[in-house]
């Protein structure tokens, strides 16, 4: 326990971290701020540049990446009304009549305190209830891995994009492009078409970069004509008390909320503040203030994104299984750093992963101070000329998926799974589901095959293990509880 | 209807603009998807057999895909009610600058194979940004520029990633 408190502790006394959360919480606004280019792609543009690095350091900056951009897409947000990022689409809400009525600085103050409220709550969260989850997991075999999966595959057909179908095909889909290459264990080809470079599978970051990155490109090229208005602002200033007052229960409520939706697999930032906000103003003694500039909407909204950032860090580190898109990323960088998530990263590395939370704990501390004192000057990121900054996004693909393994081959698979993502987006797919259920892929059919072997081929035999028969209940009840649920209200009615 | 699909309906000023009868290209993604299924399926029964004492209890290398594609058709059946009953809005014609900017793609595959990556690159950001609205040729020129330029230096001198030899790349190296 010292040695956690320690190692946790490390990260403010090690100048070169904190050099590093600073620049990188810098770079995550920026990037937060830039419509179209949220965390999920900075974190997979970034990733690359990572390679070279400590792993710590490297977590660190994915980290870092996670939680300063989930906050900046607020800045935009309110300013001009365009969310730099999923997560902040219903801050746009209240943020821009605040700021078209000139009270864009206590709008962003608002959102600012909020947002760091609910990411260093989000932490606390993430320190304690991960070793709980890893003593946990520490009992799961191949059926239980098997049955977790699966719900978090289920847990798809609840996140907010394309719909539960749509999400469900999409995660299985991505399911599928994992089972291209080799199988693992009987070494025969599936998919590869010759290509021998393919025999270990796709590479997750190519195709990370190509679903988010890339396609984002496409959409960007498809909206050129798109402009949006921007709002004058003289200055930040700190919620008043009577400002805290009034939003405290609405923060309280959302750190709460943003970091359970974050703890359960495949949900993230998005859903986590669309339930804030409804949360504020279902409890609000202003309801009608909603939709017109209330600033209990933007701490109910911006409190709980970034409190699912601290909670998608959870099952992302104790079971492997990604609790958000970006977390899919971090994921890969945990991997490709020789950090292999699972309960024995809780004892085997314990002042590793300590030290990352360590490092997000410092970087919603460094965005509090970076964003109440220039956010002003992060707003104006988001009028650089769209000619100048997307060339520059698109060379930064093409090399950042070149540069992990030196292969031709990844450069295709980002330009190939960039046109694929453009056009599953284009018909009301979302990507995040495709780039999760890559990741869990190898886990279901690893954990569906040795479970197999463990039972001589009696797959119900899984049904009676109970930790597996809860999770498969628990999938069950994310897939037909909605339906039967309506289905009930309507006979009742 | 899922919980969150409730919330955001519980949204203020949300667009639920849909049609009442699905147009015939709404139909086209459910028989692309059942085609892609079909051809998955295809594929992988040409796959190898494992021999038997290797695969003991487990499953055939094609069986999981097999499972995976009854699973999406399964799905897509759902989708292909949803569609009927709930027909997405009207999407407006694609941009012409979308086929642009993936034939550009297409331009700096075909460079970066038969010229040179970073020559690609400087190409694709040059016509990229001219096309996509820069007014000053300048601005665009400088951009195609310096951007490879600067990525071979960082990569290169700090990363120390190599980059397939080109025409240009061959005058880096020497």
């Amino acid at each position: 326990m010292y040695d956690a408190i320690a190692a946790m502790g490390s990260v403010f006394l090690d100048p070169y971290l904190i050099f590093l959360v600073a620049v990188t919480t810098v770079g995550g606004v920026i990037i937060g701020a830039l419509p179209g280019l949220g965390a999920t792609t900075g974190a997979a543009l970034l990733l690359s540049f990572t390679l070279t690095m400590e792993p710590i350091h490297a977590i660190t900056v994915l980290t870092t990446i996670y939680v300063s951009a989930t906050f900046a897409g607020s800045i935009t947000a309110i300013l001009i009304n365009t969310p730099g990022t999923s997560s902040s689409a219903v801050t746009c809400l209240d943020g821009y009549p605040l700021a078209q009525r000139g009270e864009a600085g206590r709008a962003l103050g608002v959102a600012v305190v909020s947002s760091t409220i609910g990411g260093i709550f989000s932490v606390f969260a993430l320190a304690i209830a991960a070793p709980m989850m890893a003593s946990v997991a520490y009992e799961f075999r191949p059926p239980e891995y098997f049955a977790l999966t699966l719900f978090g595959l289920s847990m798809l057909a609840t996140i907010s994009g394309g719909g539960a179908v749509k999400n469900l095909i999409g995660g299985v889909f991505g399911v599928w492009l994992a089972t291209i290459g080799a199988d693992k264990s009987t070494s025969i080809e599936r998919f590869m078409f010759g290509q021998y470079e393919l025999y270990e599978g796709l590479d997750f970051i190519s195709v990370m970069i190509g679903l988010f990155a890339m396609s984002e490109l496409l959409v960007q090229a498809g909206a050129l004509k798109n402009s949006a208005a921007v709002v004058r602002m003289k200055a930040i200033t700190l919620p008043s008390m009577a400002d805290y007052r009034k939003i405290w229960r609405a923060v309280l409520r959302s750190c709460g909320i943003g970091t359970f939706v974050g703890i359960l697999p495949a949900e993230g930032a998005t859903v986590a503040s669309m339930i804030g906000y409804s949360e504020a103003r279902r409890w609000s003694k202003n309801p009608e203030e909603f939709g017109k500039g209330s600033i209990e909407g933007i701490a109910g909204a911006e409190a709980a994104n970034n409190a699912a950032t601290g909670g998608a860090m959870v099952p992302t580190m104790v079971l492997g299984i990604p609790g958000s898109g970006t977390a899919a990323v971090i994921l890969v960088g945990l991997l490709v750093h020789g950090l292999r998530p699972g309960p024995y990263l809780f004892t085997e590395q314990v002042d590793t992963v300590y030290a990352i939370f360590g490092a997000m704990l410092l970087a919603n501390l460094m965005f509090l101070v970076i964003g109440l004192f220039f956010a002003k000057q992060f707003a104006r990121v988001s009028l650089i000329p769209i000619p100048i900054l997307w060339p520059i996004v698109f060379a930064l693909s093409i090399i950042g998926a070149y540069a992990l393994n030196q292969s031709m081959l990844d450069v295709w698979l980002v330009l190939i799974f960039g046109v694929i993502g453009f056009f599953m987006r284009r018909f009301g797919f979302d990507v995040a589901p495709v780039a999760i259920g890559l990741i869990l892929g190898h886990m279901v059919e690893t954990n569906l095959q040795n479970s197999l072997k463990i039972f001589d081929g009696a797959w119900w035999m899984i049904l009676t293990q109970p930790l597996a028969l809860i999770f498969i209940v628990l999938s069950a009840i994310t897939l037909f509880g909605p339906a039967l649920l309506a289905r009930f209200r309507r006979r009742a009615a | 209807m899922s919980h969150l699909e409730e919330l955001q309906s519980d949204l203020p000023d949300r667009e639920t603009g849909t049609r009442e009868k699905p147009a015939l290209a709404d139909l086209l993604v459910p028989v692309f998807i059942f085609v892609f299924a079909a051809v998955v399926v295809g594929l992988a029964l040409t796959f190898d057999r494992a021999p038997a004492a290797f695969v003991g209890f487990g499953m055939q290398p094609r069986a999981f895909p097999i499972f995976l594609m009854g699973a999406v058709i399964i799905l897509n059946l759902f989708l292909i009610r949803e569609t009927i009953k709930n027909p997405p809005e009207r999407r407006e014609p694609l941009d012409g600058m979308v086929w642009i900017t993936i034939a550009l793609m297409g331009v700096f595959a075909l460079v970066t194979t038969f010229a040179d990556m970073m020559l690609a690159l400087a190409i694709t950001i040059f016509a990229k940004s001219l096309l996509w609205g820069e007014r000053r040729v300048w601005v665009a020129l400088a951009l195609a520029i310096l951007t490879p330029l600067t990525i071979l230096l960082f990569f290169d001198l700090v990363l120390e990633v190599r980059f397939p030899r080109g025409l240009l790349t061959n005058i880096y190296y020497g």
